[in-house]
């Protein structure tokens, strides 16, 4: 008599239906039939017009070199406008955004999502006060505070580009935070507590599973971290003391002028298509497989 | 049987640091807090300087950062690749900080005075005149008596009226001299075939041509300055209007000012119901075909706009025979500075002939000298008479013709005030 476990190849993967979490579309219960389809697909069309609608003129104003009010279209098409960005330093510019809108985002995220877990967790005491004290640099009006807080930056010999820093992150934080509260009410700490007691280090826990479970949400806080320091002009121009010229400062001083509309379009659009990419990154982000063998 | 629960864990190292950590936390921060309120808020007044040797010596290897109006593309590029070179070869590095509004240079000097950074300061040299001159010089944030060292003063006339006091403060050599400007109306010859010679003529022809003209809302600068112009229309002349501020000038003289706009309303664009809010606003309008006749306190750009097909090609300064107001604007040097030996050398080297004939081609930015024609050599005198003339706007010396002075800056909120109870709250 022949085993017949012996007949299993054990080269044949194995093939698992992919992983359902909360929340993943397709589901037949929240499927749109009939009239409700119809209605879901209209007013997601017509949302995203209204979405892209305003970047028409500014793609449209990117090449023209001449464009008066009668013309529907631009009557003269060429890259003015391009030349006239580079010429007032939108490359340098472009760059100085980049580095302060990452750093602001690899330092804010963390703290956000540290406070957060802690937050969510309740075992934080005054943990009603610490959510307002960590929502109030979004609550104040940022001229008064940040000049306030310039003064005392200054007599601290903070460096400019550090005070930048630390305001910017500052500013970050409750966005962080509270994006990362809602991830964590929907977490479930029996993830950790099953590696744990299977075994695993605290800290490989939290790189092979806590990390990957929470990945998506970490992507978006960092998106919205980002965004702090991509737009800012005022904390940069103050703070910074034109230390750091970056592309917001460019495009207030430019916008601020008459005959400069096709090069603020070009600094407009410029300043647009990385925050764009990045969110087409984080809508491809799904939970990174936790407890893959690598 | 006992479990052992990863999460619990009693050990004493965390309890410990959860202990320090608040506590260094808290100490750090008083620290911050005491240091912030020990330093000193004294005004600094500067270094001293001998002489011109001096201050080369002093500024040789500086960096300067010149915090400027950064919405004048023509005026971004002088100063990259015309000025900066300049600057550079006399070892000074000249750094542009683009700002959409010369306030903010202000607030970053005046936050650093109170936080008692007197000697590194992040703006070097501002381009500045009028209000923000005022505002500066009131805060002593200006480092003063610095004019008279610099060797191209010389060049400029010191009985100049429009040099020796900014809309009615005097400048004392804390600021110098960069350029002129008039103030002009500008029409489009194509469609007003007949433009009016005076100021009283262009609100006439407003009447006749209904929705056809209109001013910035006060207190944009462009705006504030039309209200001037016409006070001094209706007034019979500037000989009339006392440059000092007093109530009793106001009382007697701004009535008729307003009762003039108050007629001219109805027959503005959309029946002065709404102004522009800004002059680039009204500049817009012109520039859509839906006014004939626009202002402005900066002429030197008009040429590049029609060239780049911004404004139409018959747009055209109009001279009026009563003369317009003009002002020069000027380079202040913060007094707490970190550079200000490599800024002196900038402002004289803008002042150089070279720099100011550059300036003047209506290609490169096409302000005004500040230089007393009439003192330069011949030499020097031919290269201002050989730039390009502009198609569209006429010679400084023909633009300034019978130039009215500014009246001094305490009239400028008193009209405004009363142009927003008056004729905006019709």
């Amino acid at each position: 008599m022949s085993a017949g476990t012996t007949s299993v190849s054990l080269d044949k993967p194995v093939v698992h239906p992919p992983r359902r979490m909360p929340g993943d579309h397709g589901s037949p219960l929240t499927q749109s039939r009939g009239v409700a389809r119809v209605l879901r697909i209209v007013s997601t069309a017509l949302i995203a017009l209204w979405f892209a609608l305003p970047f028409l003129p500014l793609v449209l104003w990117s090449f023209a070199n001449q464009w008066m009010h009668p013309a529907a279209f631009p009557m003269e098409a060429g890259t003015d406008g391009l030349t006239a960005a580079i010429a007032n330093g939108g490359g340098l510019a472009f760059l100085h955004s980049l580095l302060l809108s990452l750093v602001v985002a690899v330092i804010a995220t963390p703290l956000g999502a540290m406070a957060a877990r802690a937050l969510s967790r309740g075992h934080v005491r005054f943990g009603k006060a610490i959510t307002v004290l960590l929502f109030s640099p979004v609550l104040l009006p940022p001229f008064a505070a940040v000049l306030g807080l310039n003064v005392l930056l200054l007599r601290a010999w903070v460096p400019p580009a550090v005070g930048v820093v630390l305001v910017l992150v500052a500013v970050a934080i409750p966005y962080t935070t509270f994006s990362m509260r809602a991830a964590y009410a929907a977490y479930d700490d029996g993830f950790d507590d099953a590696a744990r007691t299977l075994g695993a280090s605290s800290r490989l826990t939290l790189w092979r599973i806590h990390l990957p479970l929470i990945a998506p949400a970490l992507a978006r806080s960092a998106f919205l971290a980002f965004l702090v320091g991509w737009s800012d002009y005022l904390i940069t121009l103050v703070v910074g003391g034109g230390h750091m010229i970056t592309l917001p400062l460019i495009i207030a001083s430019s916008a601020s002028g008459v005959g400069n509309e096709s090069s603020v379009a070009v600094l407009s659009l410029s300043a647009v298509i990385p925050p764009l990419i990045l969110l087409g990154f984080i809508a491809r982000t799904r939970n990174l497989d936790p407890g893959k063998q690598r | 049987m006992q479990i052992w629960l990863p999460f619990r864990r009693a050990a004493s190292p965390t309890t410990a640091r959860r202990r320090i950590l608040p506590a260094l936390a808290t100490a750090a921060v008083t620290a911050l807090a005491l240091s912030a309120c020990s330093a000193p808020t004294n005004t600094p007044s500067g270094p001293e300087f001998f002489d011109w040797a001096d201050v080369q010596i002093a500024a040789d290897g500086q960096t300067v950062k010149l915090w400027m109006w950064g919405g004048d593309d023509q005026g971004n590029a002088y100063v990259d690749d015309v000025l900066a070179p300049a600057a550079a070869a006399q070892g000074v590095t000249l750094e542009r900080v683009p700002i959409a509004d010369t306030k903010d240079a202000l607030n970053r000097v005046f936050t650093e005075l109170q936080a008692g950074r007197n000697t590194d300061g992040a703006v070097d040299l501002v381009w500045i005149n009028g209000d923000n001159f005022r505002t500066g010089k009131q805060a002593d944030a200006w480092f003063c008596e610095w004019t008279d060292l610099l060797p191209n003063m010389t060049l400029v006339s010191d009985s100049d009226p429009l040099l020796t006091e900014d809309f009615g403060t005097p400048v004392d050599g804390c600021e110098a001299p960069w350029h002129k400007a008039q103030f002009s109306f500008v029409y489009n010859e194509a469609t007003v075939p007949n433009p009016p010679t005076t100021i009283e003529g262009i609100l006439d022809w407003a009447e006749d041509n209904p929705g056809r003209f209109t001013y910035p809302a006060a207190p944009d600068f462009t705006g504030s300055a039309f209200l001037r112009e016409v006070l001094y229309s209706v007034s019979g002349g500037y000989e009339n209007v006392p440059s000092v501020y007093s109530d009793d000038a106001f009382a007697e003289l701004s009535p008729a000012l307003y009762e003039r706009l108050d007629q001219l309303a109805p027959s503005l664009w959309r029946e002065g119901t709404t102004y522009p809010a800004t002059s680039e606003q009204l500049t817009k309008l012109f520039a859509d075909g839906e006014i004939d006749m626009m202002m402005t306190y900066g002429p030197a750009t008009l040429t590049a706009l029609v060239e780049n097909g911004t404004l139409p090609d018959t747009t055209r300064v109009l001279t009026v025979d009563d003369g317009t107001l003009g002002n020069a604007s000027f380079f202040g040097i913060p007094s707490n500075s970190g550079n200000i030996a490599g800024a002196m050398v900038v402002a004289n080297e803008a002042l150089s002939v070279e720099q100011q004939v550059a300036k003047a081609d209506p290609a490169v930015w096409g302000q005004f000298t500040v230089l007393d024609l009439d003192a330069l050599s011949a030499d020097d005198r031919a290269l201002f008479d050989a730039l390009p003339q502009s198609p569209v706007v006429p010679t400084f010396d023909i633009l300034s013709q019978n130039a009215n002075p500014e009246l001094s800056a305490e009239w400028v909120p008193a009209l405004d005030d009363g142009w927003r109870t008056t004729i905006a709250a019709r």
